[in-house]
């Protein structure tokens, strides 16, 4: 039972954290759905994620009044409320204010598991089930979010957390303490591990890149379905799964581990920005690079700020709020960077599509008809990379010209890749040099080493 | 920290400089770094056109690439930009529209000299054909034989003749209407045919 309810504490850990980016692969389809902008969309994602981030490290000044176990349950409860409520949400007013409840409920279920998890296992074990559970939900977000937004709708992304909550909170009352069982006056007040928690911040604005703006490539600059992009994007959290074995074999230490690990990062999103072609196979090798170095940062940068720490819910709070605080700051550096870029490639992909047109070897009716059809498309798609088979699907061409408009279309849909793939260069770029900068805000944590 | 350790604690930091140098070095081999849409040829250095189709629609479409071409170039901008001004609905200003004149009577000169322009009777014949002229006149004209009219006619001189009448905001107008497109060239065509025979007979 014991090891049910720890089982179920990690569990809303996961959904609650895994929350920060499983809209992400979802964007699109409420944009469609709930007839909004990319810009007021965007706040879905950065709603939580700040709301997240500001209120978790208040909600841990509760935690050394009151129980944790009921505070932990109403939390759980509050986030569960506000998961229903985004599956029914009719607007878009709804679901961000739903999501915004949704993070304060997530602030005090994650700060309350920790401290109920440490309680119920033991320090180390409890951490690590924690940590472990954190770097889950975050890498595994999008691809989840991703498979269910392609299987049913985006509703069932926050459908499948309700029973999960529901179910964590008579496991989170399982641990209710007696009277007079408060926490120790006397319980040691550690200072806050400032490096890692720099550290953290950078990295997960880093990984913005490459949760966020990679899955967006993907499906709004690629036009994949969600599916395939889930798929794709899986790729990040079985590399971090193999990062463990990794550093278990060759027994680095903590230090080595979260240099690389910066170093995989940014070398993972400097190989996104660097793409030879929109073929998927590419990214596999960047993303591993990714997932590697997600793997090899989060887990022991957080063991690291709250390794021994007490009390726990006060540094975990830290860790969480660095976190958040993190995809905030990513998500505030980077989207102006790529919509901005996504603007100016519009230009040079309209004179290469136009370029093409001109040139193709079919008669000057059909050319004008494509143009004109096209012209369409780009209106309609108001500012977003076009879909062009619906320009194409309209046009009556005869069966010899018809292997030239095939070709026509694959060329003018290459053109619009490299158009989109190029626009988010530098957000990725921007990304690397993020996860460079938490390389170096780990250097003087390895010379005051002893410290610790 | 022993040389072992050392080096232990060296080899994770190590192997990522080896993966991410290869994984971005395989990347760069592979154009990594020009992965970018394609970029316009400048538009004031001849670029080959050439048509699929045949007749006054092969010819027109060469004329207008060619003349598109020279028109940017005196505008200062690519083929494509100013494709896509003059395909946009709404007035042109004269400087467009006189570029485009420009660049279609150069366009003619071009193809002069290739020696790609079509006999003036072939021309001529495709024009009858197509005109909305009495059946009367259709059939007079139809009467001339070919070496006469090559004799009387130049191509080139017609399709001046046809590229000057062109009422070219109007034909800009009618860009997304192929039918109307297709008979204001006709009848520019067969106008510019029937003044250049006029003139000879006076």
């Amino acid at each position: 039972m014991r090891r049910t309810a720890a089982a179920l504490l990690a569990l809303t850990v996961g959904c609650v954290l895994a929350d920060s980016a499983v809209v992400t692969l979802a964007l699109p389809e409420i944009l469609e759905r709930l007839h909004t902008t990319v810009g007021q969309v965007a706040w879905v994602l950065i709603a939580f994620n700040l709301v997240l981030a500001v209120v978790v490290r208040p909600a841990a000044w509760f935690f050394k009044r009151l129980d944790p176990a009921i505070l932990s349950a109403v939390g759980i409860a509050v986030f569960a409320g506000a998961s229903a409520l985004c599956a029914v949400a009719g607007s878009l007013d709804v679901l961000i204010v739903a999501r915004s409840v949704q993070a304060v409920g997530g602030a005090f279920a994650v700060v309350g598991c920790l401290q109920l998890l440490v309680e119920e296992l033991s320090e180390r074990r409890g951490t690590a089930w924690w940590i472990a559970a954190g770097v889950f939900g975050t890498a595994v977000g999008p691809v989840a979010g991703g498979l269910l937004t392609d299987a049913f709708s985006w509703r069932s992304i926050f459908v499948v957390q309700v029973p999960i909550a529901v179910l964590a909170v008579p496991a989170a009352l399982v641990k209710r303490r007696r009277k007079g069982q408060e926490l120790a006056e006397d319980t040691p007040k550690h200072r806050v591990q400032i490096g890692p928690n720099i550290a953290l911040a950078l990295l997960s604005a880093a990984l913005t890149a490459a949760l966020f703006l990679f899955v967006l490539l993907l499906v709004d600059g690629w036009r994949r379905s969600p599916a395939i992009a889930a798929v794709t994007v899986s790729v990040i959290p079985l590399a971090a799964l193999f990062s463990r074995p990794l550093s278990r074999k060759l027994r680095a230490g903590p230090t080595a581990e979260t240099m690389s690990g910066c170093l995989l990062i940014a070398g993972g999103l400097a190989g996104l920005a660097l793409l030879p072609s929109a073929e998927l196979g590419w990214t596999i090798a960047p993303q591993a690079l990714v997932g590697l170095g997600l793997g090899l940062t989060l887990d022991p940068l957080t063991l690291q700020a709250m390794d021994g720490r007490m009390p726990h819910f006060l540094h975990g709070s830290w860790t969480i709020a660095a976190r958040h605080a993190g995809v905030v700051l990513g998500l505030a550096i980077l989207t102006p960077v790529f919509t901005a870029d996504l603007q100016n490639a519009q230009p040079p992909a309209k004179d290469a599509i136009t370029a093409l047109v001109l040139d193709a070897p079919l008669t000057p009716e059909d050319k004008i008809s494509i143009a004109g059809g096209l012209s369409d498309q780009l209106k309609e798609e108001n500012g977003r990379v076009p879909d062009l088979d619906p320009a194409f699907a309209k046009l009556h061409v005869s069966a010899i010209e018809k292997p030239a408009t095939v070709q026509l279309e694959r060329d003018l849909n290459d053109q619009l890749q490299r158009a989109a793939t190029h626009a988010f260069r530098n957000a990725f770029l921007i990304g690397a040099a993020l996860a460079l900068t938490a390389l170096l805000s780990l250097i003087p944590l390895r010379r005051r080493g002893g410290e610790r | 920290m022993s040389a072992f350790a050392r080096l232990r604690s060296a080899a994770l930091p190590a192997l990522s400089v080896v993966m991410v140098g290869g994984v971005l070095a395989l990347q760069l081999a592979h154009g990594g770094g020009d992965y970018k849409p394609l970029r316009p040829a400048s538009s004031c250095s001849a670029q080959p056109v050439s048509s699929v189709s045949t007749g006054i629609d092969g010819l027109t479409e060469q004329l207008v690439l060619i003349g598109v071409d020279v028109a940017a170039c005196q505008l200062g901008m690519t083929r494509e930009a100013l494709t896509l001004q003059l395909a946009q609905p709404g007035t042109h200003t004269d400087a467009q529209i006189s570029a485009l004149r420009a660049g279609l009577l150069s366009a003619v000169d071009t193809m002069k000299a290739d020696g790609k322009l079509p006999r003036a009777s072939q021309l001529t014949r495709e024009a009858v054909d197509v005109s909305n002229l009495s059946s009367f006149r259709k059939a007079a004209i139809r009467a001339i034989p070919d070496a006469l009219i090559d004799k009387t006619l130049t191509t080139d001189d017609v399709l001046r003749r046809t590229i000057n009448d062109l009422d070219l905001r109007t034909l800009l107008a009618n860009l997304s209407n192929r039918q109307q497109l297709t008979a204001q060239v006709d009848a520019a065509v067969m106008k510019a045919v029937l003044a250049r025979i006029a003139d000879d007979l006076h």
